[in-house]
């Protein structure tokens, strides 16, 4: 992919850029102003909006609409697409329609169960896999062809992206995880919270043994965090997270009006270090309802003004 | 005269080797049916059920203290069937207290008392099974294990 | 084996209130193993219905029969006479069972006992676990012999999703997560460079997505 950049967060890490994305959730409803105060908060502070598919599995404005609302305002949203609703028709007919509507950046991912979600009681589709839905989507972009091998009429040329978490177990297989979507269509990775930075170099390490650092992209997930009791509570109910319990306490330690402050130095801090992991062409911020403070953070890091 | 109340009780024989102990010590209000067995793990869900059914106001399961039964689980799956019996009773609306489950050790007549005194307690205060056969005031009462249920041999379950 | 449990007795209480005189139908194969619906449940199940209705007022009467498997009509035909007697038939065999019963005596209401879970494993006393989700299409070996399909949340074909903790499924923690089974089966066998491959997505034609199933074995049809 050394032609023409797909997309704005294309054109920021092909030239060598630190990236930055964050992260904008849909509301639980029709209110399509919510996701442009949202959207203003970001503009002209990141490269790219990550909008969640349903996140967590509660029904919430499709990752389509918002993402147009965000283009209206001038940014370049990254679309999130699970393969827990719908099933292999349904993704690629959303595919081409997102396309069609200037949506340049996707993220594969399987998606939350919904055990967790609104409706627990609601039939799942898992009909293809995340790996599934990156390969069709480079074959969409790359043959022009629908999963079907029909040439399509208009092939939509999207820059891909998937997820990662080096937390996860079991961690040996992690790697080869990460291997099989470079393989299958990724260009970008965009990675769980990262609080345990000891335990993502020694993924980044098995990631750049294996050459994978030079395939593609990868940008380090970071979440502030706002509180102690929130803290704890991610660490302890949140599938897949790793907070170190040093950083626990230090969260605990300081008068409960500082938290936030706290949390978004330890945030800095964290960003800082990631800078310096060689393989780390960016950072994904993902300020669950604390979308105003992406641009304290980035300004502070030093990551203004944006390429 | 005809007593009130009558109960069905399945005994482990290492607890009491038969049934006069227990006659001996009924309570005023209530018949005792024994049911002797030769480990506890002999009583089956079923026939908890079907002396309820043939006219027992109360079922007692009598087993051994845990870790003592001979034939080493049979305490314990005794217990497990009487609980789920128990969920069973409260499922069709009949009260779970009417089948009660007791560890006891052997040939401990001061608490073979006190159970039955407690057991005529509860009827008093519950009445009468309302599931029972319709009785007539002088009809023989019938047995409150039905023929052909009588257990006969241990569970050899594998564990 | 089918695995199945038998309905709340309240469900089954709504279910047969209609009649007074009913028949108990048993199936002595799967459900009878699970404990669903063998002639021990069909008894229990039997007295603890007289012991409703009579505590209701409203006595019923109960047949009990059990016979070897629901599925097959031969062993339906076996029920034919006590069907006969009876208003309805609750059958404790699993939906197959139910509906075979169902078609081979059209004026009897016939009407479901047991929940027919999942095509399972014993894995020990009282233990029973999904491992099959009968897709018509297996793929055990793409997997070390650790289906996907049916033992993982999300039906995952490339690995597992970052939920997994210490082997158990995000979705329930006493649940194995059968990506780590499936990557602890392979290490063991000097086999995880196999995981290493794409696996495109599956085929569901041959799965109830491709509409109801026939198998006709033409050497038996005369």
């Amino acid at each position: 992919m050394n032609t023409e950049p797909i997309s704005n967060l294309h054109r920021v890490l092909s030239r060598g850029h630190f990236a930055v994305t964050a992260e904008c959730g849909p509301p639980r409803g029709a209110n399509g102003e919510a996701v442009r105060e949202k959207g203003a908060l970001l503009k002209g502070v990141v490269d790219a909006v990550n909008v969640t598919d349903n996140q967590t599995a509660i029904v919430r404005m499709s990752s389509i609409s918002a993402c147009k609302h965000l283009m209206d305002l001038g940014l370049e949203p990254v679309m999130q697409m699970v393969t827990r609703d719908r099933n292999r028709i349904a993704l690629q007919s959303d595919i081409l329609g997102a396309y069609s509507l200037g949506i340049k950046n996707i993220l594969c991912l399987s998606g939350d169960h919904q055990r967790f979600g609104s409706h627990p009681e609601a039939l799942n589709v898992f009909d293809i896999d995340s790996m599934n839905l990156l390969s069709t989507v480079r074959t969409m972009r790359e043959q022009g062809k629908d999963l079907s091998g029909h040439a399509l009429d208009g092939a939509p040329k999207m820059f891909i992206g998937a997820a990662a978490n080096p937390f996860a177990d079991p961690f040996e297989y992690r790697v080869i995880r990460l291997a099989k979507k470079i393989d299958a269509g990724a260009d970008f990775i965009q990675t769980q919270c990262i609080y345990n930075l000891d335990r993502f170099k020694a993924w980044m390490d098995m990631a750049a043994g294996e050459g994978l650092t030079e395939k593609v992209h990868i940008l380090a997930g970071v979440t502030p965090l706002k509180s102690a009791p929130m803290a704890r509570y991610m660490a302890q109910n949140v599938a897949g997270m790793d907070i170190p319990e040093p950083l626990l306490r230090r969260m605990a330690g300081v008068p409960k009006k500082k938290a936030a402050q706290e949390g978004i130095a330890i945030c800095l801090e964290t960003l800082q270090a990631l800078r310096e992991i060689p393989g780390v062409h960016g950072v994904h911020i993902m300020a669950i309802e604390w979308e105003n403070q992406v641009k304290t953070i980035v300004e502070r890091a030093g990551l203004l003004p944006r390429p | 005269m005809e007593k009130p109340y009558r109960l069905s009780v399945f005994f482990c024989t290492r607890i009491v080797e038969n049934e006069a102990p227990l006659l001996s010590q009924a309570p005023e209000s209530v018949e005792i049916r024994p049911v002797p067995m030769a480990c506890s793990s002999m009583v089956k869900d079923l026939f908890l059920l079907k002396a309820l059914e043939a006219g027992a106001d109360a079922v007692s399961v009598w087993v051994c203290p845990e870790g003592a039964c001979r034939h080493v689980q049979g305490n314990l799956r005794a217990k497990k069937r009487v609980q789920r019996v128990q969920s069973l009773l409260e499922d069709i609306g009949l009260d779970g207290r009417r089948l009660t489950f007791f560890n006891l050790a052997p040939q401990d007549r001061v608490s073979i008392s006190s159970r039955l005194e407690e057991i005529a307690a509860l009827l008093a205060g519950i009445g009468k099974n309302p599931a029972g056969p319709p009785r007539s005031r002088d009809a023989e009462p019938g047995p409150a294990t039905p023929a052909g249920l009588e257990p006969k041999a241990p569970d050899t379950h594998p564990g | 084996m089918i695995v199945g449990e038998q309905k709340p007795v309240q469900e089954i209480l709504q279910m047969v209130a209609p009649h007074r005189k009913f028949l108990i139908l048993g199936c002595g194969t799967c459900v009878k193993t699970c404990f669903a619906g063998g002639e021990d449940e069909v008894a229990l199940l039997a007295s603890a219905l007289r012991l409703a209705s009579r505590k209701d007022g409203r006595p019923v009467e109960i047949e009990e029969l059990t016979v070897e498997r629901q599925c097959e009509d031969a062993f339906i035909a076996e029920a034919a006479e006590a069907v006969s007697r009876n208003e309805a038939v609750l059958s404790l065999a699993c939906g197959a069972g139910v509906q075979a019963v169902a078609r081979r005596f059209p004026r009897s209401p016939v009407l479901p006992g047991v929940n027919t879970t999942f095509l399972g494993v014993l894995e020990h006393q009282g233990l029973f676990t999904e491992e099959c989700a009968g897709c018509g299409d297996c793929q055990l070996a793409v997997f070390g012999g650790v289906c996907p399909f049916s033992r993982c949340a999300k039906k995952l074909l490339n690995g597992p999703c970052g939920g997994s903790q210490e082997g158990k499924c995000e979705v329930d923690p006493d649940t194995e997560c059968a990506w780590h089974l499936i990557i602890e089966r392979l290490s063991a066998l000097g086999r995880l460079d196999q995981l290493r491959a794409y696996v495109p997505p599956k085929n569901w034609q041959t799965s109830l997505s491709g509409g109801p199933r026939k198998l006709i074995r033409k050497d038996h049809v005369i």
